[in-house]
């Protein structure tokens, strides 16, 4: 009999390790973009703005890289797209459970060059995450993720658009450029 | 063999722990925390604080031109860069010579030369007037007056607006006079009050006289002041030699990549040598001035220099603004000493300067100027822009792309180059290299460098298979900017480099080299062994050695799997035999 317990603990122990070590490349997932750096976030805001109808606008724009540059460490540049939709937001927002999901918000999408002198887009893994959380806020997630698929989506025929300097924490009033959750 | 203890009670454990893991709530209830982990959040809150207080000391400007940063507590002092005390014993604000209301820039040179009386005949002697540069090995007349290179192309026939980098006042033709001592600008290189400006397009001088720039912008500059920049001369500076190598090609960080602005004012890990709160150097801390000749030059670069460390003050006529010059050959300490075994076959840039044009400000990557001339439907010039706001078309250029943080090509060079010149051979049928490095693993003298190439599309004449000379910018009616016809520029272009255009305009694919050697990263920021020693790694390209990680040796390899597939065969069969009799003894 001690054999089998030894054995069911031995499982849930290597799941353990398994999961441990694997989860980070599941909730995450990266592309390589063919644009430069400025060009990818402007696409991608381009495409987010095009998402209007879904209730996204652009919540901000960070670059990290440079703060941490201007304290005399190196790191390539990164640009943080930020985005966000009342549609889903409300949802989420106005659910006592669900509320603490607040924290990752908005919507974040990173563009960053790597050692390789490659640009690349991060994104979280929207549908896996939103079923870590129960039926309501996957059901939420699942939507966020097609929209996230098509913000990615980008035409090289098309003229690289400007990149919008949205300043973050924009409160919803301030137009369609500047609103956000 | 598949009993309950073996097989089904871990699967069972692994459903357990799936279904445990499915129904649990992620996120974790509010709980009190435990002394110890205050302690812990008060460190990391305190952490958080000082990085805030760090990033709120940053230079105001380069904060604003930043897209939006960490925000900063607004009651934090902001640092302001410390003015530098004159060390100099003498205060030219006090010399009656300068005491003058100038009138041009001739007249202020005039004034410096009553004391300074032989700095004009040293400029004289330099590349920075005379603008050519005979190459030792090739016999190939160089520098800017002969070399026609794939941005602005040639300053041929351009001089009124090239001329505007130019060490001189009045170079606006052959006619000028290089042995007038007069004509020397002193101002440019020894201005310290950031106000002495030579625009393009008035052969070298500053304005004189209210102008509208940039043109047709509505914006005017007032005349220079003279008389203060002259009593404010000063030792030269990172800004004073920006001024033009910040700014060539027709803009900033276009033309070489490792040099911009951002390099006015930088960061320790922009340049750790010229870092403006650290060591502070300025260009001519390396480039060390001998007569006014500056030393250090892409026309006759060191790749390597064996000799090791170069005494300040020796009379030694090596090139002191090499690496090796101050930081010797083994460079490295002993912990590191492998490292050191590199020198012999890489260049310090190599490891050291991972990316250039690290800045927020883009360089140009590739120029095609067989684009340019596209004029709207109302006949306007036209200009489109990137994402970040660069010009990537201009009807009086052509197409451009930009990049920042980029990864340099690699390859072998032993400081001699050959450039393609006026009257060479091209053809459409390759591309013409502009400027050639050369060297290969079997020479000593050479080293793996990190390069930038630049790529373009540029004019050549198709009957006579030569680059060509375009007359791009002048207030003539010929010139390519004021009317856009390509004939009649070249025609203009051509007749000036001492050639007749043959009628047939043609573009050929061009790449220049240019040596990456600024943009010193700390130590910490080098690149790691991983960097290159790996499949398809930095140096992928790089021929004529042996990369362990990189290469293989089908033998070494077969010896290392067989002798791992021997080992796995020795466990499975000693472990086969264990299993075997222990069934046996139950």
């Amino acid at each position: 009999m001690w054999k089998a317990v030894m054995g069911f603990i031995a499982g849930i122990a290597l799941l353990g390790i398994v999961g441990f070590n694997t989860a980070g490349s599941f909730m995450m997932v990266e592309h390589e973009s063919p644009f430069g750096i400025e060009e990818t976030a402007a696409r991608i805001q381009a495409n987010i703005q095009r998402m209007g109808h879904r209730g996204w606008t652009l919540s901000g724009l960070r670059d990290p890289s440079k703060a941490v540059a201007n304290s005399g460490r190196n790191v390539p540049p990164v640009l943080l797209v930020e985005a966000c939709s009342t549609d889903y937001s409300g949802v989420l927002l106005a659910d006592d459970q669900a509320r603490i999901l607040s924290i990752m918000m908005p919507c974040t999408i990173t563009v960053y060059k790597k050692d390789d002198g490659k640009t690349y887009i991060g994104t979280m893994n929207s549908a896996l995450m939103g079923r870590l959380f129960g039926k309501k806020v996957a059901a939420v997630m699942n939507e966020v993720a097609k929209d996230q698929a098509e913000f990615l989506k980008f035409d090289p025929n098309q003229p690289a658009p400007p990149l919008i300097k949205v300043k973050p924490g924009g409160g919803g009033a301030g137009g369609p450029e500047v609103s956000g959750c | 063999m598949f009993t309950i203890d073996r097989v089904i009670a871990p699967v069972l454990g692994i459903a357990f722990a799936l279904a445990l893991a499915v129904s649990s709530p992620v996120i974790a209830t509010a709980t009190p925390l435990a002394e110890a982990e205050k302690g812990a959040v008060a460190e990391i809150e305190q952490a958080i604080e000082g990085a805030v207080v760090k990033v709120a000391g940053e230079d105001e400007k380069a904060a604003a031109e930043s897209i939006q940063s960490v925000p900063a507590p607004k009651q934090v002092a902001v640092e302001e860069p410390v003015e530098e005390k004159s060390k100099s014993t003498a205060d030219h604000s006090k010399f009656e010579e300068l005491d003058i209301d100038f009138k041009s820039g001739p007249q202020v040179t005039k004034a410096c030369l009553k004391c300074h009386t032989e700095a004009a005949k040293q400029i004289h002697k330099t590349k920075h007037w005379s603008w050519e540069y005979i190459n030792p090995d090739t016999g190939q007349k160089l520098g800017k007056k002969h070399v026609i290179n794939n941005f602005c192309t040639s300053v041929k026939s351009n001089n009124t607006f090239c001329s505007a980098c130019h060490i001189g006042y009045g170079w606006a033709d052959d006619s000028f006079d290089f042995t007038a001592e007069a004509n020397v600008d002193c101002l440019v290189c020894h201005d310290t009050t950031g106000t002495y400006k030579k625009l393009p397009g008035l052969s070298g001088h500053p304005n004189y006289e209210t102008i509208e720039w940039p043109p047709h912008s509505g914006k005017f500059r007032p005349p220079t002041d003279l008389k203060q920049v002259a009593q404010n001369v000063g030792p030269t500076s990172r800004k004073t030699c920006g001024t033009c190598h910040f700014y060539g090609g027709g803009g900033d960080a276009v033309k070489h990549g490792d040099l911009d602005s951002s390099l006015t004012n930088p960061g320790r890990y922009l340049d750790v040598h010229m870092d403006s709160k650290g060591l502070n150097f300025t260009c001519s801390t390396c480039h060390v001035t001998d007569e006014h000749e500056v030393s250090g030059s892409r026309y006759g670069p060191t790749a390597a220099d064996e000799k090791g460390v170069l005494v300040p003050g020796s009379q030694d006529p090596r090139n002191p603004t090499t690496c090796v010059a101050c930081h010797g050959n083994t460079p490295h300490p002993d912990k590191a000493a492998k490292l050191n075994d590199h020198t012999r076959k890489l260049a310090c840039q190599t490891c050291h300067i991972p990316a250039y044009a690290r800045s927020t400000l883009q360089t140009k990557m590739s120029w095609d100027w067989s684009t340019a001339g596209k004029l709207d439907e109302q006949g306007h010039r036209i200009q489109l822009k990137n994402s970040a706001g660069k010009v990537v078309y201009d009807s009086k250029k052509g197409n451009f792309t930009y990049d920042r943080y980029v990864v340099p090509e690699y390859q072998w060079f032993n400081g001699k180059v050959n450039y393609t010149l006026f009257g060479d051979k091209v053809s459409e049928d390759s591309v013409v290299k502009i400027n050639e490095f050369q060297g290969d693993a079997d020479d000593p003298e050479a080293r793996i460098w990190p390069v930038r190439v630049f790529r373009g599309k540029q004019m050549y004449d198709k009957g006579l298979q030569t680059l060509a000379v375009l007359h791009t910018a002048g207030k003539d009616d010929a010139a390519f900017w004021g009317n856009y016809d390509w004939d009649k520029a070249m025609e203009v272009g051509m007749r000036t480099a001492g050639s007749e255009y043959s009628g047939e305009l043609g573009f050929v694919s061009t790449e220049m080299s240019w040596p990456i050697t600024h943009m010193v990263s700390p130590k910490e920021d080098a690149l790691a062994c991983e960097s290159c020693h790996t499949d398809g790694g930095r140096l992928a390209g790089i021929d004529g050695i042996y990369l362990p990680a990189r290469d293989r040796m089908p033998l070494l390899d077969m010896i290392g799997f067989g002798v791992a597939l021997l080992a796995l065969i020795g466990v499975l069969i000693h472990g086969g035999i264990r299993v075997i009799l222990a069934k046996r003894e139950d």
